[in-house]
């Protein structure tokens, strides 16, 4: 279960509080989405969770299966089975999508204690992955990223997700600017994962992708806290109405 | 007083080294009276030095005390499989090649009897055999006043004349190797050259490299001339590797007629002092150069590029692309000069140099210069220094890539953007596998 206690969270460098005190559980095989106001924390609360530096968790903690992993590397937390899917996915010139991808797994695997994969293996295995997500083999010998379309870079990130297995993903605005037809396969790849053991944070601005991706629970963050949590109609809701209540309360 | 007068101890070396060698090196009377002019202008010139602006960077007075013995009859013998441990990477590229062993051809080592398309010879060999003017025309000094020029002239032994005739289409490279081995402390001197005859296309490596267990005290005076007649093509790449501390100076003067065009890559690591000078002259209109390299220096090593692209006919193009990675003390120095004659409209030249830096104690010099006097021109220039992106080692980490490794990866995506200008796709294998065991040693290590 990911557990996130009483979180506060500052710029490292300025005053300003982002999260203040956003407290939320997710348990193993459950779905949650996150939904709210733009600049109102969402991408920070992912970006701490992967443990990226920037930010200062000034109080409050987050336990992924019992165990705090504020102070952990990023590496160590994907070793961990903590993924994130970027909201915008980065592009690494001179770095080939094959390389890339072959490096993160045989570490990965390696601090699981699993073998790394021959190269047939691995190829065996991109491709078959790769084929469910509309990606081909000829695009990943490109430079990770680089050139991609908005909606390829997003596959390209669930794709990632597929050959990592992780335990604990966290999809940044996964579905914005993919078409109709990425939006169905990268709905239908997060969905080939859902299983008992893993658990997602799936953060949104559009309630038509938890049409594809049926959520447990929905939750409106504003302000740095979760504000209101329901089920999936919680979404309709918020399509209808806006945030205005929640941004509201927070002022 | 003219401080420049006085010489230093090196300088005094290097012209007792000639009057002890001078009877020895090959060559008939002209040449001999040709490597006498040029030791006489050397004398004139003393060793580079930083009040010569185009040495600002790269003080060789200053930082080379002692001249080493020159090979002159360097008995040194390798055998193939040590040859294949010198080539390292090298070795899988498949190439005809002509071997050097400090300085002297070793027609063994070399597989020149298929060379198709090539008309190889060793400068030694036609020094001592051909007639006047032929081996006189071979021993000239490029002129420009260049002290390096100057000392390559006096003393060189030996190197590769390479001509592809006029029309011929080479599809294997040439590999023209020059190892250094033996534990004695030497130095060395070669010149090349390769002439590409009219709509002529080739391919050609220049490797230096090491025999492990030489000694570390070594100096290289490497020269290479290049001529691309019209509408030709020459692929043209020097690779220079080595344990650390050799000095190595390098030029390569190229000229190009028309239509032709003329691709370089310059690769070097591991050099302790090196000058990588690259002079390009359009004499025909229509003729397009892409020059880039790459370049790695930890420890107290330094690279210096220093280009002069001289624009003197109208309709030509020019590409540059170097990239240098710097860790411990090393420093890098890119000194690009574009000169667009007033004739020289419709010129399009393009530069950019970079450098990443992976420590605070590097050091990055640049000195791009435009010298533009026609009006019809796109020229530019860029220069970037830059540490790792955190943010890209972060998306690297975050996807369970160890620190280290993820460090390499970026280093290695910074060079793979200028080793992927390489044509060969075997080269660039061997180049990206230099840059590995690199990243091996002062990185992952
Ligand atoms: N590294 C940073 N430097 C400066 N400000 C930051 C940084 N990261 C986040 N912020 C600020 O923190 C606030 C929250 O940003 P965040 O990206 O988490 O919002 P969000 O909910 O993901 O918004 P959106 O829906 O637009 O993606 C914003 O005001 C943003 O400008
Ligand atoms: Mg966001």
């Amino acid at each position: 279960m990911l557990e996130i206690k009483n979180l506060h969270v500052k710029l490292a460098d300025e005053d300003r509080m982002i999260l203040k005190g956003l407290s939320l559980n997710v348990p193993k095989g459950e779905v949650h989405a996150i939904m709210g106001p733009n600049g109102s924390g969402k991408s920070t609360l992912a970006y701490v969770l992967a443990g990226r530096d920037g930010y200062e968790v000034t109080d409050g903690d987050i336990l992924w299966n019992g165990e705090s992993i504020i102070d952990m590397e990023p590496d160590e937390r994907a070793a961990k089975g903590v993924f994130l899917a970027f909201q915008y996915p980065m592009e690494i010139p001179g770095v080939a999508g094959l390389t890339f991808l072959r490096t993160a797994l045989n570490s990965v695997r390696k601090k699981r204690g699993e073998a790394e994969l021959t190269t047939p293996a691995f190829m065996k295995l991109v491709k078959e992955k790769g084929q469910k997500l509309n990606i081909d083999i000829e695009m990943l010998k490109r430079p990770v990223n680089v050139g991609f379309s908005g909606g390829e870079k997003k596959r390209s990130e669930i794709l990632q997700m597929a050959l990592l297995e992780p335990t604990l993903c966290v999809l940044d605005e996964t579905d914005s600017g993919l078409d109709i037809d990425a939006l169905r396969i990268v709905s239908e790849g997060v969905n080939a994962l859902r299983d008992k053991d893993r658990a997602f944070v799936v953060i949104t601005h559009y309630q038509r992708l938890l049409n594809y991706i049926v959520p447990d629970k929905v939750h409106v963050l504003a302000d740095g806290r979760i504000q209101k949590t329901g089920g999936k109609e919680l979404a309709l809701e918020l399509e209808k109405s806006g945030y205005a209540e929640y941004t509201h309360k927070a002022a | 007083m003219n401080v420049a007068v006085m010489k230093t101890k090196a300088e005094q070396a290097i012209s007792e080294n000639f009057e002890a060698v001078a009877e020895k090196l090959p060559g008939s009377e002209a040449v001999k009276a040709r490597r006498a002019e040029a030791i006489g202008a050397f004398s004139g010139l003393g060793l580079p030095h930083r009040r010569i602006e185009e040495w600002k960077y790269t003080d060789i007075r200053a930082n080379v005390k002692e001249i080493f013995p020159s090979a002159i009859h360097d008995a040194a013998r390798i055998t193939i499989a040590e040859l294949i441990v010198a080539l390292g990477p090298l070795a899988h590229v498949d190439a005809h090649r002509i071997v050097f062993v400090n300085g002297h051809h070793r027609f063994e080592l070399g597989d020149l009897a298929n060379a198709e398309g090539f008309k190889v010879a060793a400068l030694g060999e036609i020094l001592a055999s051909a007639s006047e003017d032929v081996s006189a025309a071979l021993a000239t000094t490029p002129e420009g006043g260049d002290a390096v020029e100057a000392l390559n002239t006096a003393f060189m032994t030996d190197g590769a004349v390479v001509t592809v005739a006029e029309g011929v289409t080479v599809a294997k490279p040439l590999m023209i190797v020059f190892v250094r081995a033996g534990a004695h402390a030497h130095s060395v001197t070669v010149r090349n050259s390769l002439m590409v005859g009219k709509n002529a296309s080739a391919d050609v490596i220049e490797a230096h490299v090491v025999l492990p267990g030489a000694s570390a005290d070594a100096q290289l005076n490497t020269l290479t001339e290049v001529t691309v007649a019209k509408g030709a093509m020459l692929i043209h790449a020097k690779v220079a590797v080595d344990d650390g501390k050799a000095l190595h100076l390098s030029n390569c003067d190229v000229t190009l007629d028309a239509d032709a065009t003329y691709r370089s890559f310059q690769f070097s690591t591991g050099l302790g002092l090196a000058r990588n000078g690259l002079n390009v002259i359009f004499e025909g209109e229509g003729s397009k150069i892409d020059l880039s390299g790459a370049y790695l220096a930890r420890h107290s090593e330094h690279i210096d590029t220093t280009l002069v692209v001289d624009h003197a006919v109208p309709r030509c193009e020019s590409r540059e692309l170097f990239k240098g990675v710097l860790d411990g003390h090393g420093r890098g120095v890119f000194q690009g000069k574009i000169i667009v004659r007033p004739d020289a409209q419709k010129t399009d030249g393009k530069q950019m140099s970079q450098a990443l830096m992976l420590s605070e104690d590097a050091e990055f010099d640049s000195k791009p210069e435009l010298e533009i006097y026609a009006d019809d021109v796109v020229c530019g220039h860029g220069t970037t220094v830059a540490e790792l992106d955190a943010d890209l080692l972060f998306y690297c980490r975050s996807r369970g890539i160890p620190e280290k490794e993820a460090r390499a990866l970026m280093i290695e995506s910074f060079i793979g953007e200028a080793i992927e200008k390489v044509d060969n796709e075997q080269l660039r294998d061997a180049l990206a596998a230099y840059a590995m065991q690199w990243l091996g040693r002062s990185v992952r290590g």
